[in-house]
């Protein structure tokens, strides 16, 4: 009977994904099997076993009712089983499977595939010879997992290697090295998990691998002289110390010059296996001596030196303190390699995060370069000249921000990112130590010691890679970079309710954002303004000025009466889209662009002529339109009372054929997010929300609040009546004065005040549309 | 036959999901031949509309009727739809209409 062994099984137990036979059905081979005694009572027998799906091993623990499986020989080592019952469970940090009841579908079997202890590779022999146990139990003392393979064994064997050098042994062809060299290496992996990312490590690895030093026997102190310890131990107190890390970064050799005489100076960086880094420095005759020597990614072995405080203008590295090499410092060149210290370490962070970071920050960051502008050359303060370029960089936050490349730069990796982006593909840049400034909003700039990583290999890149593939391409991202979103022109598409709920304008800068919407209302007493119409340099001064009651009128800014004014918009809008409501205001431009007549001339219409029929035919022309309003949000104050205050700052009569293509492209983005099987989220909701706005229908999955908002967008047409359904409805009892729960809008401490202009944006005016009821558009311009 | 349902939104691909019910087309008039209109649906098929419109047509015609093939629709009434229209916005409604979001439609 041919059997296949459920291929990645054990990496699911190992990690937690598989727990019960409810996951999953495993059929696995055992490969060893060995009685145990229980300590607290050595009467009762158990069988422990180890599992393997071809690649991994496993430990596993018999049930006791299957005992007489083993006794009878139905089950023994290469008996291929099938888990019916199982339950993964963490006994002592360790995991291990419980199997109370098993299938076994061939009793004996050759080993399948060369299977090594879950997690760990390039163990052949594991296979050869099965996996012997260390029964003296003392796996749960906090000693790692692969020294539980061969301990008694390979103690002596292979004691000396690991001892001499304190690290692993080359990775050798000959399976009876390479079995040695398991365990070591076998660390190295995780460790370097470890170091590049320890969340997701640390399932796989319950206990954290103990540092450099421990462990080691005493045969290995007494060959080895330099007592490896790791960076991070290092202090101005420590004594006589080797460090083993590997050379990140190296600066070049630089001349100075200073009132004490001149020099010359270099830098390298290391990393060592736990992550810690340092600086290294060398001074004159110390540096000449050792430049040439260090070679970037190689390993080395560094002894003796000072330690002393980092200076942190300089050294951005995560170390209170930098080495300073003297005479008496020695560097060796390791020539093994050792996987377990990793090449690069990087503290990512996203772009989204930049924002708010401090200028002159150091910062690793990584993303797809979405554009690059060709090197322009800068002159210095000091009149040197140096090349610069610039890239857009985004990534999974939703944002971009520009990259400034300086120097050398420009033309290595600058000249590889454009011939990349030229030919159509957008690779990924991790940038290692780039400055942030804020030089057009916010940028990260390249400095001496950054590096630049094209398309890297790492998990971060896969992700991005992957991401961009999927949605990254098309969401549209908001630039920290001026510059950008100035010429760039990012529009930020957002619904109504979304103002509130991402609480748009709170921050130090506007929020400019596009709403499409339709006028639902239009203040009409005071839709403009008495505006001074003296030039002030190319454009009018637009103050208010006063009636001085003899038919001429003044400007307190200008100090001058002019005999006649001008009329400029002030427009106080009531706009709706399928999630809210919300206030906003029109000035001139864009009050003409809506109105379609000059405040003048609509004065006139209302004041002069007295013409009311004509003066409602316009109104009733603009209400219930839609358009797409550009929108400035900002928070401000008004006596006291925080308001987010929104403005019209374009107006667009609404495209339905691009509007359309839009909302099919959010349509798009929400079912790929839903074959993502992602849960929906509020913004996702207003989406389903844009799908009925089109009259297409409900689709009936929606959150409560969201229905409540949706029954006042079918009664759009009374304006009065939604604003009572409004405040009074639902079980969240908000205030649609201010937004805050808690109160309703009539006793909303907010809506006390005196009118001014912000309070009409926060909605006091709401309160006037439901006292006249709901009514007939035209009752819109009539109830004035 | 079944003619109470409404009109289902079609491009030329999905007219065969419907043949024998009611449907709804918006096509681009190629030529007109006597008690039928030559046009184009909105996934650029050749269809061929049975009927006589009231002349003049314009560019683009909604026509509501019966699917008799796969590629014929009879149609009861016709609708003129201006010079332009966004072929492409109305093909995707029709995909989304009788694909994963039927469930809204009639």
């Amino acid at each position: 009977m041919e059997v296949s062994l459920t291929a990645g099984a054990i990496g699911k137990i190992m990690n937690g994904e598989v727990t019960t036979e409810a996951d999953m059905i495993p059929v696995l081979q055992v490969t060893d099997l060995k009685q145990i005694m229980a300590q607290q009572d050595p009467t009762r027998e158990r069988f422990r076993m180890v599992l393997s799906d071809g690649t991994y091993l496993h430990q596993g623990m018999l049930g006791t009712d299957l005992n007489n499986l083993v006794k009878e020989g139905t089950l023994q080592p290469g008996s291929i089983v099938r888990l019916t019952r199982f339950v993964g469970d963490v006994i002592k940090g360790r995991r291990i499977v419980i199997v109370p009841q098993l299938e076994v579908l061939k009793q004996i079997s050759d080993i399948i595939g060369h299977p090594v202890p879950g997690g760990k590779h390039n163990d052949q022999r594991g296979a050869d010879s099965g996996i012997k146990f260390n029964t003296t139990e003392q796996q749960g003392s906090g000693i790692r997992q692969v020294n539980n393979i061969e301990p008694g064994r390979s103690n002596a064997a292979i004691s000396p290697q690991v001892g001499g050098t304190g690290s692993s042994v080359p990775a050798s062809t000959t399976p009876s090295t390479r079995a040695y060299s398991n365990p070591s290496s076998g660390n190295g992996v995780t460790r370097q998990d470890y170091a590049r990312d320890p969340p997701t490590s640390y399932p796989h690895q319950p206990q954290p691998p103990p540092p450099m030093y421990a462990n080691r026997g005493p045969v290995a102190r007494n060959e080895a002289p330099p007592k490896i310890i790791p960076v991070n131990a290092l202090s101005p107190y420590s004594g006589r110390w080797t460090i083993k890390a590997r050379v990140t970064n190296k600066a070049a050799l630089k001349q100075y010059s200073n009132p004490r005489g001149e020099g010359k100076v270099f830098n390298f960086d290391l990393l060592d296996a736990d992550g810690g880094e340092i600086r290294v420095t060398c001074f004159n005759a110390v540096a000449d001596q050792f430049y040439d020597q260090i070679v970037v990614g190689n390993l080395y072995l560094i002894s003796r030196g000072s330690l002393r405080p980092a200076q942190k203008n300089f050294n951005h590295l995560r170390n209170d303190y930098e080495i300073m090499l003297d005479n008496a410092s020695t560097i060796k060149q390791c020539y093994e390699e050792d996987a377990a210290i990793p090449r690069h370490q990087f503290h990512f962070r996203t772009i989204g995060d930049i924002e708010s970071m401090e200028n002159n920050c150091i910062v690793d960051v990584i993303g797809i370069v979405s554009s690059i502008s060709p090197t322009v050359t800068i002159t210095r303060k000091n009149g040197t000249a140096t090349p610069k370029r610039s890239l857009q960089l985004k990534d999974m936050s939703g944002r971009s921000v520009e990259v400034t490349m300086w120097g050398d730069f420009c033309n290595a990796e600058g000249q590889r990112l454009q011939s990349l982006c030229d030919s159509g593909v957008f690779p990924v840049l991790a940038v290692k130590a780039g400055r942030i400034s804020e030089f057009n909003g916010k940028t990260v700039s390249t400095i001496g010691s950054s590096q630049l990583f094209i398309d890297p290999d790492f998990v971060e890149a896969e992700k991005l890679k992957n991401w961009f593939e999927r949605e990254g391409k098309s969401v549209p991202c908001i630039s920290l970079s001026r510059e950008f979103s100035g010429s760039g022109k990012v529009d930020v598409r957002k619904t109504i309710s979304q103002i509130k709920d991402e609480k748009l304008g709170t921050s130090e800068k506007p929020d400019w954002i596009t709403v499409s919407a339709t006028i639902l209302y239009l203040k009409f007493d005071n839709f403009c303004y008495t505006a001074c119409p003296i030039m002030n340099g190319d454009r009018p001064c637009s103050k208010k000025v006063t009636d001085n009651g003899d038919g001429t009128w003044r400007c307190e800014k200008c100090d001058k009466s002019v005999d006649e004014c001008d009329y400029r918009y002030i427009l106080q809008l009531q706009i709706q889209d399928h999630t809210d409501l919300t206030c906003v205001t029109a000035f001139q431009e864009a009050g003409e662009e809506i109105m379609g007549i000059s405040a003048k001339d609509l004065y006139y219409v209302k004041n002069e002529h007295k013409d009311e029929e004509k003066f409602e035919d316009i109104i009733r022309k603009v209400a219930f339109t839609k358009y797409n309003f550009k929108l400035k949000v900002k928070e401000e104050t008004f006596s006291d009372e925080q308001r987010v205050k929104a403005t019209v700052v374009k107006v667009d009569k609404l495209n339905y054929s691009a509007d359309t293509r839009t909302m099919l492209g959010a349509m798009d983005k929400l079912r790929t997010r839903d074959a993502n099987s992602l849960p929906i989220n509020p913004e996702g909701s207003d989406y389903n929300a844009d799908v009925v706005n089109t009259g297409i229908g409900s689709s009936g999955t929606r959150d409560p609040s969201s229905v409540q908002r949706r029954d006042f967008g079918l009664h759009a047409h009374q304006s009065g009546q939604s604003g009572n359904h409004y405040s009074g409805g639902g079980a969240t009892t908000s205030c649609n004065v201010c937004g805050n729960s808690g109160h309703v809008s009539a006793k909303c401490p907010g809506a006390t005040k005196p009118q001014e202009q912000g309070q009409y944006m926060g909605g006091s005016y709401r309160g006037t549309t439901g006292s006249y009821g709901g009514g007939l558009p035209r009752q819109h311009v009539g109830s004035y | 036959m079944d003619t109470s349902s409404p009109a289902a939104f079609v491009n030329g691909a999905l007219l065969r999901r419907y043949i024998g019910q009611k449907v709804r087309a918006v096509i681009q008039v190629i030529r007109s031949d006597v008690g039928s209109v030559i046009g184009k649906s909105t996934d650029d098929q050749q269809i061929v509309v049975k009927g006589s419109p009231q002349p003049p047509l314009t560019t683009y015609l909604e026509v509501i009727g019966i699917a008799e093939t796969d590629n014929t629709i009879r149609a009861e009434v016709w609708t003129n739809f201006g010079d332009s229209f966004d072929v492409q916005n109305y093909n995707e409604l029709c995909k989304l209409a009788n694909g994963e979001f039927r469930h809204l439609f009639i």
